[in-house]
């Protein structure tokens, strides 16, 4: 589902975040990425939802090549990318259910049908009863708990999770996990950059260590 | 389809919300492009008026036809067969002596005939044509030069003329102006809208992340630029509307010193139309322009 082949990626200014990296991902696995900060992990998420392109290699992302992708293309792909970030990326001027209907809305789906299945998302990230909160009013867990009803919502092939754990506490931390494994268990391809190994050998799964911009495979 | 319409209407439906928690904003904005669109659109109809009392005025234009002093009677008579043909509406002949009586009668010149030792003034027609054209007159004028007898010919259309060049100078300048105010607008209305995107900053990046095309974000913020648009336009038929009920009194007022019934026409529904429709289109492109050039200044400074 997801190829790199030879990927390096530099940033203005010359730091070289990725170098020469070539993995596999097939459809359906559960792949944890590690490594300290600034090994390149948010980087590499980056790189398959096309948010940054790489300086050379090719990253190809269900058939499609991210680097010849024209500007009109990415938000298709986008669409079927499930996004999950750090810092939640939530828009605080509306409530937790326009945040989660919100992927519904650019699509184009039906207002009433959006609304019932982002209703049923947020009941299963157990938000139902603050569906009219305001982000604001919500801790650092719902609020992460928000950002991936969001991205599931659209019911994506591909889940990108970006240290989704980073902030929480171990509690609300295995609630996460446990919700990742549900996911995984009906099919969806997950890539999860994180530090916390508790998770990672709870879960399962295959593990890439990121060191300074080069991959290897941790064995199980 | 379906789902490009949704995106049509849940556009409006924002936009709308927008204005609406934001009215101060819109009406200061509106007011702003009102006050602008109403100078040139009053001052083309002003011109439209000016031009209707110039053409409720009696156009009677007349050749004055002075004849030689030493013209011949057979070339006055056949001066005077000329001016029978029924190209001539009426033709009245003032001799030269009738004309000097005329002139001493006036208070102010009768001085200076009273010194006079001999009649300087020439034996003269008063000729009003059937044609009214500008340009069957001045073919007829030179007709009537060519006689034999005829000293000149002296068409009094002119002041006529000089109204419709200085009439076309104004609709020159209206165009002038519109043009320059129409870049005020898409000015003005960019402005708004860039201060609308910035505020949307947020909103803009993250939608972009989870899979909005450009025209997906662009959309609303043309609705409003739109929008904007159209309240400036309307804006500026208030201004017009409270000009014309303040000026209605004193033209009628001048209209009645010259016995006329005139008075001020409003725009006709083409005219609004067109003016709403052309500060719709501005405020369209200036939003187009400014949510354009945001987009990427937005995303390059992620």
């Amino acid at each position: 589902m997801i190829s790199f082949s030879q990927v390096t990626k530099r940033y203005p200014g010359g730091h070289e975040a990725l170098s020469g990296v070539s993995l596999a991902i097939e459809q359906g696995e559960l792949v944890f990425l590690t490594g300290h900060s600034g090994a390149g992990k948010s980087t590499l998420l980056k790189l398959i939802a096309a948010i940054e392109r790489p300086t050379s290699g090719v990253v190809s992302v269900s058939g499609q090549n991210i680097s010849r992708l024209s500007r009109r293309a990415v938000p298709y792909l986008r669409r079927n990318i499930g996004l999950v970030f750090q810092d939640h990326k939530l828009l605080f001027d509306r409530s937790v259910i326009d945040n989660v209907v919100l992927p519904l809305d650019i699509a184009g789906f039906d207002r009433r049908e959006s609304l019932k299945r982002a209703r049923a998302v947020i009941d299963k990230v157990g938000l139902l009863n603050r569906e009219k909160a305001h982000p604001v009013s919500l801790s650092g867990g719902e609020q992460q708990r928000l950002c991936i009803a969001r991205a599931l919502v659209s019911r994506p092939a591909l889940l990108l999770a970006d240290e989704p754990t980073g902030n929480l506490d171990a509690g609300y931390a295995a609630d996460i996990m446990a919700m990742f494994r549900d996911f995984h268990q009906v099919g969806t391809t997950l890539v999860i950059a994180t530090h916390d190994e508790r998770a990672i050998t709870a879960l399962g799964g295959r593990t890439l260590h990121l060191d300074h911009g080069r991959i290897g495979e941790v064995p199980a | 389809m379906i789902g490009w319409l949704r995106h049509h209407r849940h556009a409006l439906v924002t936009t709308l919300r927008r204005l609406g928690t934001q009215p101060f904003t819109t009406l200061l904005t509106a007011l702003a492009m009102g006050v602008a669109i109403s100078l040139p659109s009053g001052l083309y109809l002003g011109l439209g008026n000016l031009a209707r009392v110039a053409s409720d005025l009696p156009a009677q234009p007349e050749i004055s036809l002075f004849l030689n002093v030493g013209a011949s009677a057979e070339q006055k008579q056949a001066i005077a067969a000329r001016l029978k043909q029924p190209d001539i509406e009426q033709a009245r002949y003032v001799p030269r002596d009738q004309a000097l009586a005329t002139l001493s009668a006036s208070q102010d010149l009768a001085d200076i005939t009273a010194g006079l030792t001999e009649n300087p003034l020439p034996d003269a027609w008063i000729v009003r044509p059937q044609a009214s054209s500008r340009e069957a007159l001045v073919r007829l004028s030179d007709s009537l030069t060519k006689l034999p007898g005829v000293a000149e010919t002296h068409l009094d259309s002119q002041w006529a003329e000089r109204l419709q060049a200085a009439l076309d100078i104004g609709r020159t300048v209206v165009w002038v102006l519109g043009g320059l105010f129409a870049i005020a607008l898409i000015a003005i209305s960019g402005n708004a809208i860039r201060a609308q995107v910035l505020a949307r900053r947020d909103e803009i990046l993250v939608s972009r992340l989870i899979g909005a095309t450009d025209w997906h974000i662009r959309r609303p913020f043309l609705y409003l630029g739109a929008l904007q648009g159209l309240l400036g336009g309307l804006a500026a038929g208030g201004v017009l509307a409270i000009a014309g009920t303040i000026l209605q009194a004193p033209v009628e007022h001048l209209a009645g010193l010259y016995g006329s019934t005139f008075h001020l026409l409003p725009p006709n529904g083409t005219e609004i139309a067109a003016v709403l429709g052309l500060t719709t289109l501005f405020g369209w492109l200036g939003a187009w322009l400014s949510v354009t050039r945001a987009l990427h200044q937005v995303e390059a400074a992620r």
